[in-house]
């Protein structure tokens, strides 16, 4: 057995060097401190982002894309083909965690101020996988082709709409013209299974490259320490191992939860009946929600809702570009405001989460 | 020759004045002159309304009417007509009476759109010579004695208008040529109904034939236009019974229009279009229109709601209502308010009509066999309700119950057939149906939705074992860490 | 040597352990992934044709509720042995209709509806006939499906 595996091995080794590439990993270094523990939210990302793309491959096989054949094919599914609930239900979840873990990690990666220079490029490359993510679970909301689901993506295709002067023809290119119909289901069914998943795969590999060509970042304190009072661990295997072990965890919670609760399966959309009491957009979107709400209808001369729209924008640009603007922590210097900024953000997207999740 | 051009130019500024004031221009009216003297159709034209408007002959029959020469007045070249044949008849007529400016010169304001209805109309569309149309204005209206419709002597006078119609309507061979489907009782009929018997005493306002088929404009039946047209009906009738004013004489309620409308069955017929539903007439008959007597009630709802009727017939309550003279069905359904049957009318409560007679103190038994029937029904309800619940949770989880779900459809029909059943008044059948066959789908529908929720659970114990793999691959993993970490450990050292 | 050895033990134990967890994991993820995989009885998503059952299973002038989805559906072998597919839901409030065989039509229970057997509602409520579904003979087999 040992043997096959060796000559297998070498005759991949005699082509590809793959020594050099042991040997590259081997040298690559973890920091190891008291915050060590987020370095773990990208992988277990990495992770949700597989069991999606294995999932959603799987329904792909049952789902029919359609007005008169998503909900059914979705009910199909979910009673007909053995473990089709299973998968859809983990689907489901890990989608839901996904968008978690990655926030978590994004919001390390900036408390520890790890976009700075030299890794901006990473920085802005997982802020566009976090948005994809966003993409994802708009468009796989509708395609169930439920209630729930149909009006959640009338709404949120609405106050995309109300967006000055782009937002009517973005509107009507995701709905695929001016309501949601069968047309949009088409078209988020592409976006879903086809568009992203290809522009987040380059994504992602950008991301990835990016992390092995600069290596782990460390944090600023290591700066000032000496090169033997840095505490590091090999990535591989001790890291790797570390991060397979935090996968079959969260394995283990998506079983659960897909078991304890499961995808539902709601009423068919009907496109004349009316809007069910209580439509709330996925719990990520939530807090954006909320806060267009709380806006009076007019601020000075402008529409309330449109004033919100372009103070989310104007606030994720800023985010987004972070890097660019924090000069103090890319000159290795502590900066408060940006470490306040973060705080104020968190307490902002919580407190009204959960004012969106009572209300 | 001066003369005679001032004689002629009087003579027509005469005429013309005359002819505008509308008086009988008898000394120039040759026509009529001669036409006197032989009598017959002269005479008639005296009493005529066209007459009395200064209307000479020629004004129908062409022809040059200041003459006395026979061969002049009569020529051709006068323009003289002869007797008009066919559908030139009416044609004649509407020459004044479609011409708005016409009819004004005369002082009338009657309508203008006569010969336009006409040829709309059922009379005015069919022809069984192939010449001419059916009716022409002269049908109804006479030829030469025309007078106004709110003359007693007109043909048209509502007190006359069953026998003008009855002319052709109540004849069978001359029907025949026409409509061998088409009763010709219908004069007849008419003369049965209240509405015809006050017409034989005299009373022009209850309804004849025009009041409800209309005058010029008739229609088929099967016309959706047609004034009694199903969908129509209701609304044809209300023009006078809702008209409390023109009802003031007769004594009942104006009320039945309204009532129907909020019905079961003004709802299905007005709302719905549903033109199996009864209008006025499936009740009140049409041409014989007169309230059903208390006896003949259930016969008249057992038309349509014959299970109904056959079971109240054998029903104990048939006896004791005979004897009490109620109503048959009235008097717990109502009569134009008729509302869809739900389980609120029965049991002893204040909304159930049960309770109407059936006190705890009258009669006993009634009285508990009224709220044990409820009881089965509510049972029913709650049972069906519980069904429905447990399978959309079995569907929601995802559980396959299409089976049980279309089992659950009897329940339904349970209920429905419990509606028809309450009128056996038996305690026993009730329950047959409401428990023997509802409740046993209710009951096996919920224990298989029950079962199929249960299943879902069983999913868990699958679940168990997935977890405890994966937590024990964990765990080795785990040690595998630590151990590896070890060996590190010592090898640094 | 003790200690060395309960190393030892202690390592091929974890090996053992390890090699069988792996397994077992791969075991309880592909399980339910081939299951998923391998396609159900009922292969497509909405029904379009059932198996109404053989022609010796039909008397001659007899009727016979079958379901077709969610729907019952009455299936009638009338006495010229014709065979005729009808939605068994009364259009007047949905009961399930039946064949009667004494009037040669399809009626209602629940309120004396009658209809013929082309559908055409004859006489009682019913405001509308009742939709015709096709017939397929394949052999013995009679098949029932929706009406393009």
């Amino acid at each position: 057995m040992k043997k096959i595996v060796k000559s297998f091995y070498d005759y991949l080794d005699e082509r590809l060097h793959l020594e050099d590439l042991v040997h590259f990993m081997g040298k690559k270094y973890v920091p190891v401190h008291a915050h060590s523990i987020w370095y773990y939210f990208g992988g277990v990302s990495l992770f949700f982002f597989i069991v999606q793309v294995t999932t959603g491959i799987l329904l792909l096989f049952y789902y029919k894309a359609g007005p008169d054949l998503a909900f059914e094919s979705i009910q199909y599914i979910m009673s007909k083909v053995q473990f089709g609930w299973l998968i859809r239900s983990i689907h489901g979840w890990a989608a839901n965690l996904f968008i978690l873990s990655a926030v978590i990690h994004m919001f390390s990666v900036y408390f520890e101020k790890a976009y700075r220079k030299p890794r901006e490029l990473t920085w802005i490359s997982g802020m566009l996988m976090l948005f994809l993510g966003m993409g994802f679970g708009f468009s796989g909301y509708l395609l169930p082709w439920n209630e729930l689901s149909f009006f959640a993506t009338k709404v949120g295709s609405d106050i995309a709409g109300a967006v000055p002067i782009v937002g009517e023809s973005m509107k009507i290119l995701m709905r695929g013209g001016p309501d949601v119909t069968g047309a949009t289901l088409s078209r988020l069914f592409g976006f879903h299974v086809a568009l992203f998943p290809g522009i987040f795969t380059v994504v992602l590999g950008i991301h990835l490259l990016l992390i092995q060509r600069q290596g782990i970042s460390e944090p600023m304190h290591f700066e000032h320490l000496e090169q033997k009072e840095k505490k590091t661990m090999p990535f591989f295997p001790n890291f790797l191992l570390r991060d397979l072990l935090l996968w079959l965890v969260m394995l283990n919670l998506l079983a659960i939860l897909a078991v304890f609760f499961p995808a539902e399966l709601g009423h068919k959309a009907d496109a004349f009946g009316s809007a069910p009491a209580g439509i709330k957009p996925e719990w990520y979107f939530l807090f954006m929600f909320q806060s267009l709400k709380y806006l009076p209808a007019h601020i000075i001369f402008i529409e309330g809702e449109v004033l919100g729209i372009l103070l989310f924008g104007a606030a994720f640009a800023l985010w987004l570009i972070v890097p660019f603007w924090d000069r103090k922590s890319a000159r290795g210097e502590k900066n408060r405001l940006i470490t306040y900024l973060g705080i104020f953000a968190i307490m902002f997207i919580i407190v009204l989460t959960i004012l969106g999740w009572v209300a | 020759m001066k003369n005679i051009i001032f004689f002629t130019f009087t003579f027509f500024l005469l005429n013309g004045f005359s002819f505008l004031n509308g008086k009988a221009p008898e000394s120039s009216d040759q026509c009529f002159v001669c036409h006197e003297q032989l009598g017959g159709v002269a005479d008639l034209f005296k009493k005529d309304i066209h007459f009395q408007k200064g209307i000479s002959c020629a004004g129908c029959h062409g022809g040059d009417s200041k003459t006395d020469d026979m061969d002049k007045a009569m020529s051709k070249s006068a323009g003289f007509l002869g007797i008009p044949k066919g559908d030139d008849i009416s044609l004649r007529c509407a020459n004044c009476h479609a011409k708005k400016e016409m009819m004004q010169k005369y002082g009338s304001h009657l309508p203008t759109n006569q010969l336009e209805l006409l040829k709309a109309s059922v009379h005015g569309k069919l022809s069984t010579t192939g010449k001419e149309k059916i009716v022409q204005c002269i049908t109804c209206h006479n030829a030469h004695g025309i007078v106004s419709v709110k003359s007693p002597a007109s043909p048209v006078y509502p007190l006359n208008i069953p026998n003008t119609c009855g002319k052709c309507h109540s004849n069978a061979k001359f029907m025949q040529t026409y409509n061998p489907s088409l009763a010709v009782d219908q004069v007849a009929k008419y003369r049965t109904s209240v509405h015809g018997m006050l017409n034989a005493k005299g009373d022009p306002k209850p309804a004849e034939c025009a009041s409800c088929h209309g005058s010029h404009g008739i229609r088929a039946t099967a016309d959706t236009k047609s004034q009694v047209y199903a969908l129509n009906i209701p609304e044809t009738c209300s023009k006078c019974h809702s008209d409390a004013e023109y009802m003031a004489g007769y004594k009942i309620p104006t009320d039945q229009y309204a009532k129907y409308a909020i019905s079961v069955h003004g709802k299905a017929l007005l709302e719905k279009h549903d033109v199996g539903a009864p209008a006025c007439n499936s009740c009140h008959g049409n041409h014989g229109a007169t309230p059903p007597g208390v006896e003949s009630i259930s016969k008249v709802c057992g038309s349509c709601h014959a299970l109904n009727a056959d079971l109240f017939s054998s029903s104990p309550h048939k006896q004791a209502f005979d004897k009490e003279k109620l109503p048959e069905c009235e008097t717990c359904h109502s009569n134009h308010a008729i509302m869809p049957a739900t389980k609120a009318m029965l049991g002893v409560s204040k909304e159930a009509v049960c309770s109407k007679c059936h006190t705890e103190s009258k009669s006993t038994k009634g009285y508990f066999v009224a709220q044990k029937m409820r009881s089965y029904v509510d049972s029913l309800d709650a049972s069906e309700a519980l069904a429905l619940k447990l399978i959309n949770e079995a569907e929601q989880k995802g559980m396959e119950i299409s089976e049980t779900k279309f089992k659950l459809r009897d329940a339904h029909q349970a209920k429905l057939e419990a509606r028809t059943m309450v009128h056996s008044f038996n305690e026993e059948k009730f329950k047959e149906v409401v428990v023997g066959k509802g409740l046993a789908v209710t009951t096996a529908s919920i224990s298989e939705a029950k079962e199929a929720v249960d299943n879902y659970f069983f999913r868990r114990y699958g679940l168990m074992v997935s977890v405890l793999i994966i937590s024990v691959l964990s765990f080795a993993l785990y040690l595998y860490i630590k151990q590896i970490e070890k060996k590190q450990a010592s090898k640094i050292s | 040597m003790s200690d060395l050895d309960s190393n030892q033990n202690r390592r091929s134990f974890l090996k053992y352990l390890l090699s069988t967890s792996i397994v077992g994991f791969l075991a309880s993820v592909l399980y339910p992934v081939i299951s998923y995989l391998n396609p159900p009885k009922q292969n497509e998503v909405e029904v379009s044709s059932v198996l109404a059952g053989k022609i010796s299973d039909f008397e001659k002038d007899s009727g016979k509720i079958i379901r077709f989805g969610n729907k019952p559906v009455i299936v009638i072998r009338t006495e010229k042995d014709e065979f005729k597919a009808l939605s068994a839901v009364c259009t007047h409030l949905d009961c399930t209709v039946q064949y009667k065989k004494e009037l040669g039509l399809i009626w209602c229970a629940c309120h004396n509806g009658k209809y013929d057997l082309t559908g055409k509602n004859v006489s009682g409520p019913p405001p509308r006939p009742l939709e015709v579904y096709k017939i397929n003979k394949q052999g013995e087999n009679i098949f029932v499906s929706k009406k393009a």
